[in-house]
């Protein structure tokens, strides 16, 4: 294969290190190709280099640039630090990638990843899903769904559905201002709240696993 | 300069949009300013017969949208109010006739010309739901006060902050005051908690709006309306006037009073 204009993947240079920019008409895989033989030609040149993939032109999937991630890593040790969605869009992938990976493999290591924390209200219709803690600043409305594999934190009222410890963690936890909701899930276990009125809390309550059962307490 | 869009949506059917719309345009109109008013409820329109011009329907907003007249064909005026008019919906076509960028230029041209463009929203969240709230740059959210409609205001909330639509407003439709003091029923305070929007106004229950819809006149017209009072309240707060919040039967002795000496 030529290094020429039409090849899949333009690699640029600027000060900060290497870009990458795959061409709108190319294939997933021949820009795998491209690069696997890129890298193989200059072994040295690429080796342990950082590298800015540019997405503007040619979007790519989630799990096609954690593919590729892999690909360039196992190949010359070489990472993509950030990806460039748009001119006013990029993200650091590090963190990205480690949680995509960690939540297919479902390993010990996802426990470690940052929560996903939610700055405004949750209302009826959204599902926010987290490989890891959920914090929640604000309400969850009825309707609303939280679902974490770890615990799940609500500074303000819970009446949506929360689930915690998605993954079977029986540890996990339910924290909020006030607990007022139609259903609680806590690993392989579902609570409904009893009838009638409940006492207000002073500072926040908690929903864990007690003895087998979902209890809400109040501190 | 142009005027203000303003969406009135509620996403669960019978609670009040079209009342709402009638009312408010009817009394924004009585206060001198040019009123348009829009049914987009395609398939299902009835704005027409809350304003009692039903049978002076000659053109359509389909047919607007598709050109096959000028919007100044399809817009009805009032019988009683020289600057207020309809463009009524299309009985016998679909929702999916018409595009959001189809109504975002309408509602364009409109604000253009007009102080006040009001769209009534057809209920749900589908295709009817995404057309009415496309060219709206305000929108008022009614709601009743039972858990179902409220949870649906809720969604449809979310959905206009997801359409990057921030101006939203509440307004709290057959409030019964009695059963909010025996406990029967959700206060204004127990929406305005779950549902955190700004609250623009509360409507009481009446037996005078299903008379008035009846009859194609709508409330405001009746001076003695508490109904026909509060919407006109909420008009006059929607053209930027400063007006002490609705009772709910909430605040006790002293607005009571305030009551008996203003009516």
């Amino acid at each position: 294969m030529s290094l020429t204009e039409s090849s899949p993947v333009q690699v640029k240079a600027d000060r900060n290190g290497f870009i990458l920019v795959p061409d709108p008409a190319a294939t997933f895989e021949s820009i795998v190709e491209y690069m696997e033989l890129r890298l193989e030609q200059s072994h040295d040149f690429f080796h342990k280099t950082d590298m800015v993939l540019d997405l503007r032109a040619r979007s790519l999937r989630t799990d096609e640039i954690a593919s590729l991630y892999d690909k360039l890593y196992e190949k010359a040790r070489v990472k993509i630090v950030e990806v460039r969605l748009s001119d006013d869009l990029s993200f650091a992938v590090e963190g990205e990638l480690r949680r995509l990976r960690g939540s297919r493999r479902g390993d010990a290591e996802e426990a470690q990843d940052p929560p996903i924390v939610v700055r405004n209200t949750c209302r009826s219709g959204v599902r926010i899903v987290s490989p890891s803690d959920c914090v929640i600043l604000g309400d969850v409305n009825p309707g609303a769904e939280i679902v974490a594999a770890g615990d799940v934190v609500v500074f303000g009222t819970l009446r949506g559905l929360a689930h915690a410890g998605a993954g079977g963690e029986r540890s996990a936890r339910i924290w909020a201002l006030s607990i007022e909701p139609n259903q609680l899930r806590i690993a392989d276990l579902v609570a409904v709240p009893p009838k009638g009125g409940k006492p207000t809390p002073k500072r926040f309550e908690v929903a864990e696993i007690q003895n087998g059962t979902i209890q809400v307490v109040t501190a | 300069m142009a005027g203000k869009t303003i969406v009135v949506t509620s996403g669960k059917g019978g609670v009040g949009k079209t009342t709402t719309v009638a009312n408010l345009g009817t009394t924004l109109a009585k206060k001198k300013h040019s009123v348009v008013m829009i049914d987009t409820d395609i398939g299902l329109r009835n704005l027409d017969v809350v304003m009692g011009l039903e049978n002076r329907i000659v053109y359509n907003l389909v047919d607007v949208i598709e050109g096959k007249c000028r919007k100044e064909q399809a817009m009805i005026r009032d019988r009683k109010l020289p600057n207020l008019y309809i463009i009524p919906a299309a009985q016998t076509r679909e929702k999916n006739s018409v595009t959001p960028e189809q109504m975002k230029t309408l509602c364009g041209d409109l604000s253009a010309e007009f102080d006040f463009v009001i769209i009534d929203c057809p209920a749900g969240i589908e295709q009817g739901f995404k057309n009415a709230i496309a060219g709206a740059d305000t929108a008022l959210v009614v709601t009743t006060p039972e858990v179902s409609a409220i949870r649906d205001a809720d969604r449809v909330i979310g959905l206009l902050e997801a359409s990057l639509l921030k101006n939203i407003h509440l307004i709290i439709n057959r409030l019964n005051v009695k059963m909010v003091k025996r406990g029967d029923s959700m206060s204004t305070d127990d929406i305005l908690a779950l549902l955190s929007v700004p609250l623009l106004g509360v409507v009481p229950e009446s037996e005078e709006v299903v008379v008035s819809t009846n009859r194609g006149v709508p409330l405001v017209h009746e001076r003695g309306s508490k109904a026909g009072a509060a919407f006109r309240r909420i008009a006059a707060r929607l053209n930027g006037e400063n007006i002490a919040p609705d009772e709910d039967g909430s605040d006790g002795f002293f607005g009571r009073m305030k009551r008996l000496i203003w009516n």
